[in-house]
């Protein structure tokens, strides 16, 4: 029995999490290939939230419902795809810099970047310098993503980047930060890739900044 | 002669969202969630506290039972007075249920330049301005900055602010801080500008403003200040912004619940500290716009649920902070004019005693004091409607109406010249004729709000000769000392 890939797209829109899972599953054990499972049923089912999202016919919770779809999905598929079949979708690390307790932002950065295919790894709030730095090291992200909602953990940011710096990694990935308190003037200052207003448009702006690459 | 019997009078118009049932079942939510969900509290000291009391701890989950809550509300004092720092009577606050008081709000990172109308960040200058301006806007009961000073020493923010706005204004302040070394900065001004520490006991000058992170936590320095104010008798808030379907339920009633039991932990603390000490609670009530991923500040929501959340905070016995007189227009416009006199009405309404974010512009990022001089006409217009309609023999004016009779007028009456002057005159709205109008440079509303505030910023002084020079003297040296402590520790 062969798969309906339109099933699959449906069930990322409606952000149906179990069916979805179900269904990769079984695409996999009726030997589906993981990238024809990947690029002709999960992403078109992205692209089309996507569409909905700008037409203003879908909502955040709906989106990010979605982007949960995709990413319980891609964790079933993930093991399973070639290099190849990734493309563009890479690895994230995201956190709350030191100091810094607010979580809400970065979670919705962290989820849209899943819905984008992306492996996010979400190091939490309040978390040291160090800790970025390590997180970078282990898990060689495409990205990494900062965020703070107070003006006094803001530099933290910046000393991140520096450690980054020092540890000879910073120019193996792309450093994108948000939150209430940052501006791009901000990100110019502190040495960062990418400013993001809110979390909608991180990914987006993310690809555009790979694509110029 | 006779009187009347049993008579109630309505004094001011009743507004009401929610029925007595209603706001108990919002009650026993809270009681529900603070005694099954608990809250986190990032702060050793205070889960010491709360354990003490007969909470229970599990790492730094508290959970509050009933009595606990019932204990605290029970001594949360009914009435607490707020003095200006130069004796100035008709600028004191009561705080007290059926009293409101509209002002500012705080900490937003950008600033319409008053001179260029762009945004930009915050400057020290501002501050000033802001104190100076809400100094001479008569329906400015309270004072905030309506931003976060971005040209100073980074963690210094707070008290750079509050040294520079104290000087230019004698109506009560409500300031903010990092940390409690920062409390402890603005604390010791308010001393300096009372004339001393038992002054300051005895007539507190200003009032605190903290707030833990919805849903559910109160961080360590957000309880840390808190604590400090209750030890020190200085009278707080203590409120959330809780962003409906984004860190509390999308349902009102869900919501409430939520932000209610974020600030029943800072009413616990307080009071545990030191009982009978002065706490207001409430905060933002808005919903998270689901389209654009912001924070509303202009939705008709944010009116409604913050009167049912003034309510319910009266239904507990305690003093609400509302908000009111914001936007989430990034310009001057119609936009921002029909969401603030939706919200002022609203708020005046729903008799909330604190109402703050009067000036709030772009979803609250960008502060602006064009917006709070549009406001504060707003204000008086909804406080004549709250003013209601006094009814009495002298006010029916029978006898009047009997001596002019049909067909007459009221100008040359005695009565007239006694009541006219009641009602109520603009100073930004447009009345004129269209001939005068257009004589007089065909100003739109826009115009007449950028000439009067740029007129107050230049020719109003405020207060600041009047500072004690000892006072001033103190709070520089204050500032000095601030410096060294954040050079020494940034974080501190």
């Amino acid at each position: 029995m062969s798969i309906d890939l339109e099933k699959i797209s449906e069930a990322i829109t409606k952000g149906q999490i179990e069916q979805l899972q179900e269904m990769t599953t079984q695409a996999l054990d009726t030997d589906t290939d993981p990238g024809v499972i990947l690029n002709k049923g999960l992403l078109p089912g992205m692209d089309k939230v996507g569409q909905l999202w700008r037409e203003g016919e879908m909502f955040m919770p709906e989106v990010l419902r979605s982007a949960k779809a995709m990413s319980k999905a891609m964790e079933i598929l993930r093991p399973r795809l070639s290099e190849g079949d990734l493309g563009s979708a890479g690895k994230m690390v995201i956190g709350t810099v030191a100091g810094d307790l607010h979580d809400i932002g970065k979670d919705l950065a962290g989820m849209m970047f899943e819905g984008a295919g992306y492996e996010v790894i979400n190091i939490g709030i309040d978390q040291p310098n160090e800790a970025f730095v390590e997180a970078a090291m282990k898990h060689k992200p495409d990205v990494l993503g900062m965020s703070a909602l107070l003006t006094t953990t803001m530099p933290r940011m910046g000393e991140v980047i520096n450690s980054l710096k020092e540890s000879g990694v910073r120019d193996q990935m792309a450093v994108i930060i948000g939150g209430a308190p940052v501006t791009q003037e901000f990100a110019d200052e502190i040495g960062a890739d990418l400013y993001a207003p809110n979390a909608g448009s991180a990914v987006d702006l993310t690809k555009k900044y790979f694509a110029q690459q | 002669m006779s009187t009347r019997t049993n008579y109630s009078i309505q004094e001011t118009p009743h507004f009401q969202i929610l029925s007595e049932n209603q706001k108990e079942r919002i009650y026993n939510g809270m009681v529900r969630t603070l005694q099954y969900t608990g809250a986190n509290v990032h702060h050793e000291g205070a889960r010491e506290l709360f354990a003490k009391a007969g909470c229970k701890v599990d790492g730094i989950r508290i959970y509050f039972p009933p009595e606990v809550i019932l204990n605290a509300l029970s001594t949360v004092p009914p009435v607490t007075e707020v003095f200006p720092w130069n004796g100035d009577e008709s600028k004191k606050i009561t705080i007290e249920k059926d009293r409101s008081y509209f002002g500012p709000g705080p900490t937003p990172p950008n600033f319409i330049d008053p001179d260029t109308m762009e945004r930009r960040p915050y400057l020290r200058k501002d501050a000033s301005t802001v104190a100076r301006v809400c100094d001479a806007l008569p329906n400015m009961g309270y004072v905030q900055s309506l931003g976060s000073i971005s040209d100073v020493s980074n963690g210094l923010a707070d008290v750079y602010e509050f040294a520079d706005m104290i000087r230019n204004t004698t109506t009560p302040i409500m300031s903010w801080s990092f940390t409690r070394n920062g409390c402890r900065d603005i604390h010791r001004m308010a001393i300096a500008m009372a004339g001393g520490e038992e002054e300051f006991k005895q007539r507190p000058n200003y009032i605190f403003y903290g707030e833990p992170i919805s849903p559910l936590v109160s961080d360590f320095h957000a309880i840390d200040k808190c604590i400090y104010c209750a030890e020190n008798r200085i009278p707080q808030v203590y409120s959330p912004c809780a962003i409906g379907g984004g860190t509390v339920p999308a349902t009102h009633a869900g919501q409430l619940v939520v932000a209610l039991s974020e600030s029943m932990v800072g009413v616990i603390a307080s009071q545990l500290i030191s009982p009978g000490t002065s706490i207001i609670i409430g905060g933002v009530q808005s919903i998270l716009d689901m389209r654009h991923s912001i924070y509303s500040y202009g939705a008709p929501e944010l009116s409604l649920l913050s009167a049912a959340h003034t309510e319910v905070v009266h239904y507990c016995g305690l003093p609400m902070y509302s908000q009111s007189g914001c936007t989430d227009t990034k310009k001057m416009d119609m936009q921002s004019a029909m969401e603030a006199a939706l919200s002022i009405n609203a708020a005046m309404m729903s008799g909330a005693n604190f109402v703050h974010d009067n000036g709030y512009t772009e979803s609250g990022l960008t502060g602006d004091i064009f917006q709070t001089v549009m406001d504060d006409e707003l204000i008086a217009m909804a406080r004549v409607i709250e003013g209601g309609i006094e009814v009495n023999e002298e006010t029916l004016a029978v006898d009047v109406i009997n001596n002019v009779g049909p067909g007459g007028h009221y100008l040359y009456e005695d009565h007239t010249m006694k009541w006219f002057r009641k009602h109520w005159q603009p100073t930004l709205m447009d009345r004129n004729s269209y001939e005068s109008w257009k004589e007089n440079g065909e100003k739109t509303m826009k115009d007449r709000i950028i000439e009067k505030t740029r007129d107050l910023i230049k020719n109003y002084e405020g207060p600041k000769n009047s500072v004690p020079e000892k006072a001033s003297q103190e709070i520089e040296k204050i500032l000095k000392e601030a410096e060294e402590r954040i050079k020494k520790d940034p974080d501190s």
